[in-house]
């Protein structure tokens, strides 16, 4: 039909009509596509996480740097006047001993001196003495026997520098580090008959004679709290063996029965209040039925050992006395042996490496300086591994997925650990005492980032989930957006 | 530097806190009107000269805890978070006033109800340390006390003052929350015998068997640690039931005996209570027999238990009607035991408004002051200007006075704080009180609603207490306690959760079609088609 048509008919021709231009349809659809491309990085931006660059090269090598605590043990000149090679003798046994066991001498930068070397002010000093014994802090004194040997030398001083941790049982033990432990120590009865009871126990001046030393002197290292409190029915899970000595009849605890002594469900010895890791220490009251109860070994008989330690948790002492009824109280007299054991169990828990065989102890029999050190060395040697294990995990696992967020956090922390760790190594030159705080400062911080909550924001909402609420809306408009887009062009 | 904090903290452990501790427990025994035997346990432990922590040196560490009888669990959160006073009960069912009369523990609010007095600070502020407390003691009994948030939290110091003295040291702080939908159950009074010295094995407490107490009418368990000047902390913990003998006995008797009740006997007294005794309050009535036999001391008969004492321990103590045949429940009209009854509800046909009734009938011929307390979390709003007050069909806005109401506000972390409202009533005598008030429900998010959306959410019961007594009051005679009403259920307007994809794909359709038709009509080239004829 052509325009004198339309103007006879007295219709309008279409394509005359304002709104039917082809501009006007062609602006229209243009105007669609360019609100959607214009909304898509606003979109993108709205819908995508936040992954904030993390430092990992310096990570990657920090990883790499590893703490070194410089030790210079100084030989004294009534020492060498003696034997003038001995040094140099001790020197090759004690670096031929850092060659084969790596894992032990690791962090330990070890030089001797002689007596015409200048003395630094706080090294190691090994003199002559009458016997072989630690003197006042950081000095050894070796018999004129002793000082012969280089091998005995070279023996007790990596033995005092760098305990071996003898085997894996031992090393597993000890508890992992924290600035901050509760110890609690408990009067378990197993069941309080009239008969056999325990009211009260002297326990503040038990621990304060025997247990109190000790934490002051580890001080440097943990801050501790301490509490008690009596149970008076604390039933076993199980039922202890019966055995026959003579005449006499005794309860008698396996190896076995050891492992599954503790009875969590049954005695409240769990706290609630602070995340601070517990150490406890049960004075266990047998009943009268299991009374006295005995630790056998392999062959069924009972021993004398009276107390046992249950790896990173506590340990446990049986108190087999007889108990004089009417006065049902424990004095400090009769609990040292009981708070001594516990002493030890607790340097041994915290890893407080053992005095070597044959050297005794001199005036300060708590603990000395050398074994002190050494524990801080190890401590932070630990703190500073862990430290790295954790930044290295995070980073490696915001690699491997995608849709894990990063936020500001999170990277804030690995940069602190990193400068933690950077503090760790410049100070263990100097004091590592302090190496030791910025090491446990370092773990903190990388594991709070590694399990901060807001990585895991996404992990359970995939994009598949996105795509399932997307898709009805998105893909039904599109498509005569589409085809009107085709069609445009095919005209 | 780091020596000095040694030696102080080394001082601290030194510092020998004599503390003189003290066990007593008791159970009282009462037979109610209506056949059933009312039961409540206390178990106090009392640890002599002893002071709350000073919140003001919460930075400081605290000196170390050593209890023989106190639980340590208990006592780390109390020094943790430098509790001075705490009130924690756990009840299931409704307190019948009107038979039953007043509890021998006053707390019987349905659900979880917690307060806490604490001194100011400015270590760590109160709301803090609450937070904490809330959600330590709910980790100690299994119970959802995490959930007593800035939703349900207030501070009503005129209803709940402090019970004992207050220390010195610091401005002290109310802190009160209450959770009426909590369910308490056996993991909650598994943890709750764990506090007590001799746990559930000997003592008064191995009575207590779960399956026999939760089988009771009305159940609920308390802890109240209060201090008081010159004695020290006193830790009470409480448990009541109400049993029904009539129910579970064979001839619908209301004979009972301690074996019939909790299906437990005491076979040995816990050595480390100081007194351990069952006293039965004996009925008014004569026609009963109770076994064993023992003088009466003021209507009750006390039994001892405690291993100092010379008695042997009686195996059973049972009493019985031995001339009823079969038990007849009082014919009403029967006058209720308390001076006030109460009842409130919540009506309305829609599930946007409502209207909020309270009647309080007194029963005595004198007139009685009431303090009212309404704690309404901001599922409800309070229209105040519809408050109105009516005895005898009459508005007598006279009676209420010293109205104070507390809207709720928003508090930092986005919640609202519920309302409060406070007055004091004055209920002529043998007459009722009718106040009634409108409400509008609200519309929550989808995100606020619990699980199972459609239940409802319940509403925390009013209190009615006594108000202090002031010197000219006269009304000794009509002594009454704390009375608070059970819970209310609130139908709030409710979404369909069941399925949200199909939603999704419904209204996406729509809006497609939508945007189609339009998008065509844009878009469309019209044409004319000439057609051949």
């Amino acid at each position: 039909m052509n325009s004198a048509a339309f103007a006879s008919s007295g219709l309008k021709d279409p394509r005359k009509i304002n709104f039917e231009r082809n501009w006007v349809r062609r602006a229209v659809l243009a105007s669609y596509w360019v609100v959607i491309v214009l909304a898509f990085p606003f979109w993108w931006h709205l819908t995508s996480i936040e992954r904030l660059a993390l430092p990992t090269s310096q990570v990657r090598t920090q990883v790499q740097n590893n703490i070194v605590f410089p030790i210079t043990v100084h030989f004294d000149g009534s020492f060498t006047h003696q034997n003038p090679s001995i040094v140099s003798q001790v020197h090759t046994l004690l670096r031929d001993s850092a060659t084969s066991e790596h894992e032990r001498w690791k962090g330990i930068d070890l030089r001797l001196r002689g007596a015409d070397d200048e003395e630094a002010f706080d090294s190691y000093t090994v003199v002559l003495g009458e016997r072989t014994s630690i003197a006042h802090s950081r000095q050894l004194r070796v018999s004129e026997t002793d000082a012969q040997s280089a091998k005995r030398l070279s023996c007790l001083l990596s033995d005092l520098i760098a305990n071996s941790e003898s085997s894996i049982s031992h090393s597993q033990r000890i508890v992992q580090y924290s600035d901050h432990y509760r110890l609690a120590f408990t009067l378990l009865h197993e069941n309080a008959t009239p008969r056999r009871f325990v009211e009260t126990w002297d326990v503040q001046n038990a621990l304060a004679e025997f247990v109190l030393p000790l934490l002051s002197k580890l001080s440097v290292l943990h801050n501790f709290t301490v509490e008690s409190q009596v149970q008076y029915h604390a039933p076993l899970a199980f039922e202890p063996k019966r055995i026959f000595l003579g005449e006499t009849e005794v309860s008698g605890l396996t190896q076995e029965d050891l492992t599954v002594f503790i009875n969590s469900a049954e005695w409240t010895l769990s706290s609630s209040v602070s995340n601070d890791p517990v150490l406890h220490f049960v004075l266990f009251v047998p009943s009268e039925t299991h009374a006295p109860l005995k630790i056998i070994d392999g062959e069924g008989r009972p021993t004398s050992q009276n107390s046992f330690l249950l790896p990173q948790w506590g340990g446990i002492f049986i108190l087999n006395d007889e108990l004089d009824s009417p006065s049902s109280h424990l004095s400090q007299d009769k609990l040292e042996p009981v708070f001594r054991n516990f002493a030890i169990q607790l340097a041994a828990l915290l890893g407080v490496p053992p005095v070597p065989l044959g050297l005794s102890v001199g005036e300060r029999p708590i603990l000395s300086d050398w074994q002190l050190d050494a524990l801080l060395r190890r401590r932070a040697l630990q703190n500073v591994q862990g430290t790295q294990d954790t930044l290295y995990s995070i980073v490696k696992l915001v690699d491997q997925i995608d849709n894990m967020p990063v936020g500001q956090v999170v990277r804030d922390d690995i940069l602190d650990a990193l400068a933690s760790l950077h503090e760790a190594y410049r100070a263990a030159a100097t004091s590592p005492a302090i190496a030791l705080r910025w090491s446990s400062k370092a773990l903190s911080v990388a594991s709070r980032a590694f399990f901060n909550p807001g990585m895991l924001a996404l992990l359970y909402f995939p994009a598949e989930h996105k795509y399932a609420v997307y898709t009805p809306l998105f893909a039904s408009i599109s498509v005569p957006l589409v085809v009107a887009l085709i069609r445009e062009f095919m005209a | 530097m780091l020596r000095a904090s040694v030696w102080i903290s080394l001082a601290y452990l030194l510092t020998p806190s004599l503390s003189l501790e003290n066990y007593k427990e008791d159970l009282r025994v009462q037979p109610l009107r209506d056949g059933r035997v009312s039961t409540a346990f206390s178990f106090v432990t009392v640890l002599d000269g002893v002071v709350p922590r000073n919140p003001t040196a919460l930075e400081q560490p605290d000196e170390s805890q050593h209890y023989a009888l106190f639980p340590l669990t208990l006592g780390q959160i109390l020094r943790e978070y430098a509790i001075t006073e705490l009130h924690l009960t756990l009840n299931a069912g409704k307190w019948n006033y009107d038979d039953w009369g007043h509890p021998l523990e006053a707390s019987v609010r349905t659900g979880a109800e917690l307060w806490a007095w604490m001194g100011a600070s400015e270590v760590t502020t109160v709301d803090e340390r609450w937070s904490g407390l809330r959600n330590a003691l709910s980790g100690l009994f299994c119970a959802s006390l995490g959930s007593l948030d800035s939703r349900r939290t207030t501070s009503p110091v005129v209803a709940f003052p402090l019970s004992g003295s207050t220390p010195p040291f610091a401005q002290h702080e109310l802190r009160h929350a209450s959770l009426p939908s909590e369910n308490v159950c056996t993991e909650n009074l598994t943890p709750f015998l764990k506090l007590l010295p001799c746990k559930s094995r000997a003592g008064l407490a191995a009575l207590l068997n779960p399956q026999k107490v939760f089988d009771a009418d009305w159940h609920g368990m308390g802890v109240h640690v209060i201090w008081k000047e010159g004695t020290g902390v006193e830790l009470k913990l409480t448990l009541q039931a109400v049993f029904n003998p009539a129910r579970s006995s064979a001839g619908k008797r209301r004979d009972w005996s301690l074996q019939s009740l909790f299906d437990r006997s005491i076979e040995r007294s816990c050595p480390v209570a100081s007194s351990s005794s069952v006293s039965v309050v004996l009925p008014e009535e004569v026609n009963y027999q109770i076994t064993p036999q023992i003088a009466h001391v003021e209507g009750s008969a006390i039994y001892d238990l405690s291993s100092s004492s010379n008695s042997t321990i009686p195996s059973n103590i049972a009493m019985h009607w031995p001339s009823e045949h079969s038990f007849q429940y009082p014919m009403p009209p029967l006058q209720p035991l308390t001076p006030l009854s109460v009842k409130r509800t919540l009506h309305g046909t829609t599930q946007t408004r409502g209207v909020l009734s309270v009647s309080i009938t007194n029963n005595s011929p004198q007139e009685i002051s009431a303090g009212y307390l309404e704690i309404i979390p901001a599922l409800l709003t309070l229209w105040m200007h519809t408050l109105e007050v009516e005895t005898n069909s009459e508005i007598r806005s006279d009676l209420l006075s010293d109205l104070k109401y507390q809207p709720p506000s928003r508090q930092p972390n986005g919640h609202l704080s519920p309302s409060m409202v406070q007055a004091v009533l004055t209920i002529p005598p043998k007459s009722t009180l009718k106040i009634s008030v409108e409400v509008n429900k609200a519309f929550l998010k989808y995100t606020e609603h619990p699980p199972d959306a459609m239940r409802g959410w319940e509403l925390p019961g009013a209190v009615f207490f006594p108000l202090p007594q002031s010197a000219n009051n006269i009304s000794s005679s009509y002594d009454w306690e704390m009375i608070y009403t059970p819970t209310l259920l609130v139908d709030l307007p409710t979404p369909d959760f069941s399925m949200p994809y199909n939603v999704i794909i419904l209204s996406c359709t729509l809006m497609t079609l939508i945007f189609g038709s339009f998008f065509n009509l844009l878009t469309r080239k019209w044409v004319v088609v000439e057609i051949k004829e």
